[in-house]
């Protein structure tokens, strides 16, 4: 069953468009195995893309394959995903187990096997101790991990999850992101989408980032990164005295200008990151300033994903 | 990786289907178990159904009143006699002048809205008005409306007739010892009438007057009861009450319009005065009725009403309240919202994700909701029926009978729960902006095709969904008690009124023959059809639509 | 589509004071942030390193709220927006409350057809003399029973017209809210909840009694003058005109009512139009079953149409088809006025502002 002669998500061409609006335009894209993040501001058609892959929607062009069967013909594929839709609505007045152990036995299972995995499931979830209490008691966290108990419920092989960490308070948030790189661990295949970067990155280093509908990178956050080495970066040194230090950064080759956005705080700016680290401590030791901190504020996602927006 | 877990072989694929389907139809059901609203409307479903029950338990309580169908125990013209007795008479029931023994008027003279008159003498005035001064007046006079009451006149006001005061028709008032003013009135008395310029009197005397023992209006209650032999070539039907028999009605009005006709003793054209014309088929079923004017037409309730009464309760029941009310608004209320809630609540992805193909999702959606609308339909006519098979008319201790035609209404009712479930759903599949105003027009549309299948329209509300479920009911009324449309043709022979044929009609739709089977067959496919062909129509919509 | 009813009333927003304390970007020394992150300003300048003496990067705008201390518009025009909101809304959707557009073609379609006796009556006046015109006249001209059965007419009128008309109009006045949580437009305005359920109230009556109050006046107005009738036909009639307005008048209340007060206790538009049609439909039909098996016209009190219809017959002077007492359909009439506006207002006073 691992060998799968098939990628598990696989895109041609694919453009999907709501009357003028584009959702998604000529996105090619294969994803197998592990956990992917899917990036991008809202309207970016993260969502858009699931629904594709979910066949909820018909691509406009270009083909949807999910295991290698076109969702929108065939509901076959579904055996084998389990998709966390974005949805906050459920059936309020179900208990958390009858919610999962119903909608595993739309897998065919007996009440009874459904009734066991609900609980394993549950259990895998985190919400084992309130699996008797009606959905409509739930908290904001609770309900996305019971969405993401009834995805699972049937042991897939493909995990979507649309926004699962969206609203969620710190705590839920962790437990939710474990249970992600538990799945991942596990040799599924999980998508994440979310607009919130850090999340993503926390969750996994391999991400796929859409902006109005288009594909805009693919592949290892880091080689994404290197990749956009052009762009320009920045590093922050904390120290008592930023206009003296900026008078031994400004004739630096790698340093194009600098700027004193904090108090007691300097902001270096440059194109080549590595050039400027390079020079970085023989400048500060040639200062003779102390310096409380050093800090790349740019090397996150949420920065990452400015760049790529603004710049592409 | 599931079926690595080592499910036995008996696993199939029609097991896990019907898993599927039992959890959808479970998860509706639950789903609409946990709405006030479905609980509201099937509380005021039963509470409609328990009223009518308890109409129908006072109603055998309280016994059956006898009826008087031909309304000839009434004396209409309040002179004694009722109806029934001046039409054997053969004087106006109509005329307080005209009743048994009162004899012909015949007149001497009159005044002819001219000037003044005067006339002196002993005579019965008649349409009098005008000022009487006399040494006689029969003060117990006989007759009714229009014959002046001497003894209770009251005292006139000061003044003139007509200037100062008024008087009604047949009226009058005492001026004096002996002196009256009357207006319009008749009366017999010796003495001098001065008529007033521009009005009207008559005088005469009575011929022929005898007197008549009034009947007591009991005697025209069910006095003349239906006479069948059982066999057509004998004389059937008899004249018990003499109301057809009479040899003439003095105050008979001319027919004014094309529908009224004048008394006729041989309306059926046999040859025989007042008898009944019975026709049979060659089986010996009555396929119809004719009878003389006033032949057989106050039957007595033992045999006919009483039966009729609790046929026309049981059909009238099925057809409106289960019909008409359950079969219309169940749906509306539960069935609208199967698909199209779950798609604006966005619960529909839960559903959706998993391996169920889209157009059995609507089929098992529809299931749930029958279950539990059909479910209520059931239990509800069973219990009708429960009461009504006790409580009703006959030696039996549990009419069967009534059973059969109250699961029979509950069967056309959960069709016609089907077809609307399934109509409304491909609606709200159909246009989410428009399909549940269009299934709005729809249950007006129904019901109002209903109410003109009720009146026995027949080809205008064929394209409906209530009229073959009426007719439905109407097949199996018929199927269940084949004597139905005898009580029916008699009911409408002798212009009985009777509930049943309000509520019920012969099925029409039977390819001419007549059998309510045939009739029964066509209306439960069309049902079927209409539902099955709305069930593809909302998955062919639904399988192409998007869901955002 | 947006169902939500916006508030048109501009006199009733707080003003919102906004002051920029201008900042100004050094435009010699500073560079806007943008240029700085890309490292190119309006194109040919080159990158290179700017020491920024006073960098204030951007504005920063104060926000001052002050009170609105303005003069309060008077309580009736704060109302008369409200009520303006929802009737023009079936004229025009901009601004106002959305109808949908099959409400609004339902409307103009029970409108037009409540308007055929009038084409009828011209019909007859253009072909004047001869049978024909004379039985157009006595079909569709006006005498007691007609201006009756233009507002209280079973087939078609109370069938298939008014009913669906006012489970339309009505279904969503208050239930739309609810569903909404848009109440909270008005309710955190100085409006109260009576002047709220009183305008909802009224200009649902006011669109119901445009199509069944004026098109019976208009009835009434086109006879007289297409067949150039005189003061004294207009002195004989007058009264059992009246009689009619008054009957119309009642109807449109005694719908407005009960089709309000189950929009009240529903969260759905569709449930309060079904129930409302439940509820003229199956009490109209169940009475009728009763009074052919039972021979008793009680029942027809439950039903409002029948005790409207014969509360209109005493008013317009035609003979009752009821055999039970005038009093026992009044009160029924006022039974059901009474109890519905008792629920609308319980309901509103506890409606709570938010999405539910």
């Amino acid at each position: 069953m691992s060998t799968k002669p098939t990628p598990a998500v696989l895109l041609q061409n694919c453009s999907k468009w709501y009357g003028q609006v584009i959702g998604i335009n000529d996105v090619s894209l294969a994803i197998d195995g592990g956990v992917t993040g899917i990036l991008g501001p809202n309207g970016a058609g993260k969502s858009t893309l699931f629904k594709l892959l979910m066949g909820r929607l018909k691509p406009s062009s270009g083909n949807v394959r999910l295991f290698g069967v076109d969702p929108w013909q065939s509901t076959s594929p579904y055996r084998r995903v389990g998709y966390v839709a974005e949805t906050e609505k459920l059936y309020d007045w179900m208990t958390g187990h009858d919610f999962v152990s119903t909608l595993a036995r739309l897998h065919g299972m007996t009440r009874e096997e459904a009734s066991d995995r609900a609980s394993h499931v549950l259990e895998f979830v985190g919400l084992a101790d309130v699996q008797n209490k009606e959905i409509g008691k739930y908290s904001k966290g609770m309900r996305q991990r019971i969405k993401i108990a009834h995805a699972l419920v049937h042991d897939p092989d493909l995990i979507i999850l649309d926004e699962p960490l969206h609203g969620c308070d710190p705590i839920a948030r962790t437990s939710i992101m474990s249970v992600i790189r538990d799945l991942g661990s596990q040799g599924k295949t999980v998508l994440v989408s979310s607009h919130i970067l850090d999340e993503i990155e926390r969750i996994t280093e391999q991400i796929v980032i859409l902006h109005n509908g288009r594909l805009l990178a693919l592949g290892n956050l880091h080689a994404i990164r290197d990749l956009l080495d052009k762009h320009p970066h920045r590093i922050m040194i904390r120290t008592e005295n930023p206009r003296k230090l900026a008078e031994f950064f400004v004739p630096e080759d790698p340093v194009y200008g600098v700027r004193f956005s904090q108090e007691g705080a300097l902001e270096i700016l440059t194109n080549d990151l590595s050039a400027a680290h390079d020079v970085l401590p023989r400048v500060i030791v040639d200062s003779g300033l102390k310096i409380s901190s050093i800090e790349n504020p740019d090397d996150n996602l949420e920065a990452l994903l400015g760049y790529l927006v603004g710049g592409a | 990786m599931m079926d690595s877990q080592g499910r036995g072989l008996s696993e199939t694929v029609w097991t896990r289907l019907d898993r599927k389907a039992g959890a959808i139809t479970e998860l509706t059901i639950r789903q609409l178990r946990h709405r006030l609203s479905t609980w509201v409307v099937l509380a005021i479903g039963f509470l409609l159904l328990m009223s009518l029950l308890a109409m129908f338990v006072g109603g055998v309580r309280g016994g059956w009143e006898p009826i008087d169908n031909d309304g000839d125990s009434h004396d209409g013209d309040n002179d004694g006699y009722p109806a029934g007795q001046e039409l054997k008479y053969g004087s106006d029931p109509w005329d307080g002048f005209s009743f048994p023994g009162s004899g012909d008027f015949v007149m001497e003279g009159e005044f002819q809205w001219g000037s003044v008159g005067i006339r002196s003498g002993n005579y019965t005035w008649r349409y009098a008005t005008g000022m009487f001064t006399y040494d006689w007046i029969d003060e117990n006079p006989r007759g009714g409306e229009r014959i002046l009451d001497v003894q209770s006149l009251a005292d006139c006001p000061e003044g003139e007739l007509f200037e100062d005061f008024w008087l009604d028709w047949g009226d009058g008032c005492r001026m004096e010892e002996n002196r009256i003013v009357v207006y319009d009135a008749s009366f017999t008395g010796n003495g001098t009438f001065r008529v007033e310029e521009g009005f009207y009197a008559a005088w005469g005397y009575m011929e022929d007057s005898f007197y008549v023992e009034p009947e007591p209006a009991s005697n025209y209650i069910d006095e003349d009861d239906i006479d069948w032999t059982g066999d057509p070539n004998k004389i059937n039907g008899f004249d018990d009450d003499g109301d057809c028999l009479r040899i003439d009605w003095a105050g008979e009005p001319e027919p004014q319009w094309w529908w009224e006709s004048r008394h006729d003793k041989d309306a059926n054209r046999n040859g025989i005065d007042c008898d009944v014309v019975w026709i049979t088929d060659s089986d010996g079923n009555i396929i119809s009725i004719i009878p003389d004017d006033g032949v057989d037409e106050d039957p007595s309730e033992e045999n006919l009403a009483y039966e009729d009464a609790h046929r026309a309760f049981i059909i009238g029941t099925g057809k409106i309240a289960f019909v008409m009310i359950l079969g219309i608004f169940l749906p509306l209320f539960l069935a609208l919202g199967l698909v199209r809630d779950e798609t604006e609540n966005g619960t529909l992805h839960y559903l959706l994700s998993k391996p169920i193909h889209r157009g059995e999702f609507i089929i098992y959606r529809i299931l749930g909701y029958l279950i539990i609308a059909g479910g209520f339909v059931l239990i509800m006519s069973i219990l009708m029926g429960l009461v009504t098979a006790v409580l009703g008319p006959g030696d039996s201790i549990f009419r069967l009978r009534d059973m059969i035609v109250w699961i029979g209404i509950a069967f056309a009712t959960i069709l016609a729960l089907a077809a609307y479930g399934a109509i409304f759903n491909s609606l709200g599949l159909l246009s989410s902006r428009y399909g549940v105003y269009i299934a709005l027009v729809v249950g007006v549309y129904e019901f109002v095709m209903a109410v003109l299948t009720l009146g026995g329209a027949t080809l205008v509300p064929v394209l409906s969904v209530s009229h073959w479920t009426l007719q439905l009911i109407d097949s199996i009324v018929l199927i269940v008690w084949p004597n139905t449309i005898e009580m029916h043709l008699i009911a409408t022979a002798f212009e009985l009124p009777s509930g049943l044929a309000a509520f019920w009609n012969p099925p029409v739709w039977t390819l001419g023959t007549e059998n309510p089977f045939i009739s029964a067959l066509i209306s439960v496919i069309i049902l079927l059809l209409i539902t099955t062909l709305n069930i593809l129509f909302g998955q062919a919509q639904f399988k192409r639509r998007e869901i955002m | 589509m947006f169902d939500e009813d916006e508030i048109v009333d501009d006199s009733l927003e707080p003003e919102t004071v906004q002051t920029a304390s201008k900042n100004e970007v050094d435009s010699e020394l500073g560079q806007t942030r943008m240029e700085v992150a890309y490292g190119a300003g309006d194109g040919d300048d080159d990158a290179k390193a700017v020491v920024a003496r006073k960098a204030s990067m951007g504005v920063l705008y104060e926000q001052i709220y002050r009170p609105w201390n303005g003069q309060l518009g008077p309580r009736w025009v704060r109302n008369y927006a409200i009520f303006r909101h929802h009737v023009y809304g079936i004229f025009s959707s901009k601004g106002h409350r959305h109808y949908n557009p099959f409400v609004r073609l339902s409307i103009l379609v029970i409108f037009l057809t409540s308007l055929t006796p009038i084409a009828m009556i011209f019909l007859s006046v253009t072909i004047s003399g001869g049978e024909g015109s004379d039985w157009l006249n006595r079909m569709w001209g006006v005498n007691r029973y007609n201006l009756w059965g233009q507002v209280l007419g079973y087939f078609p009128r109370n069938l298939c017209m008014w009913p669906l008309l006012t489970a339309l109009v009505v279904g969503g006045m208050i239930s739309d809210d609810r569903k909404n949580g848009t109440s909270a437009i008005y309710f955190s305005r100085p409006v109260t909840r009576t002047d709220y359920t009183a305008m909802k109230y009224l200009s649902s009556a006011v669109v119901l009694g445009f199509v069944i109050v004026f098109s019976y006046m208009l009835y009434y107005t086109s006879a007289i003058v297409f067949n150039g009738e005189g003061w004294a036909y207009l002195i004989d009639t007058l009264p059992m005109f009246l009689g009619g307005l008054l009957a119309g008048i009642l109807l449109v209340i005694t719908y407005t009512s009960i089709g309000m007060a189950l929009s009240s206790v529903s969260q759905s538009r569709f449930f309060a139009a079904i129930g409302f049609l439940a509820i003229i439909f199956g009490t109209k039909i169940v009475a009728l079953m009763i009074e052919l098996i039972f021979e008793t016209t009680i029942f027809y009190i439950l039903s409002p149409y029948d005790s409207l219809a014969h509360l209109g017959q005493w008013l317009i002077g035609i003979p009752a088809n009821y055999e039970h007492s005038l009093a026992l359909s009044i009160i029924s009439v006022i039974i059901y006025n009474a109890a519905s506006v008792g629920l609308l207002i319980t309901r509103v006073r506890s409606l709570e502002v938010t999405r539910e």
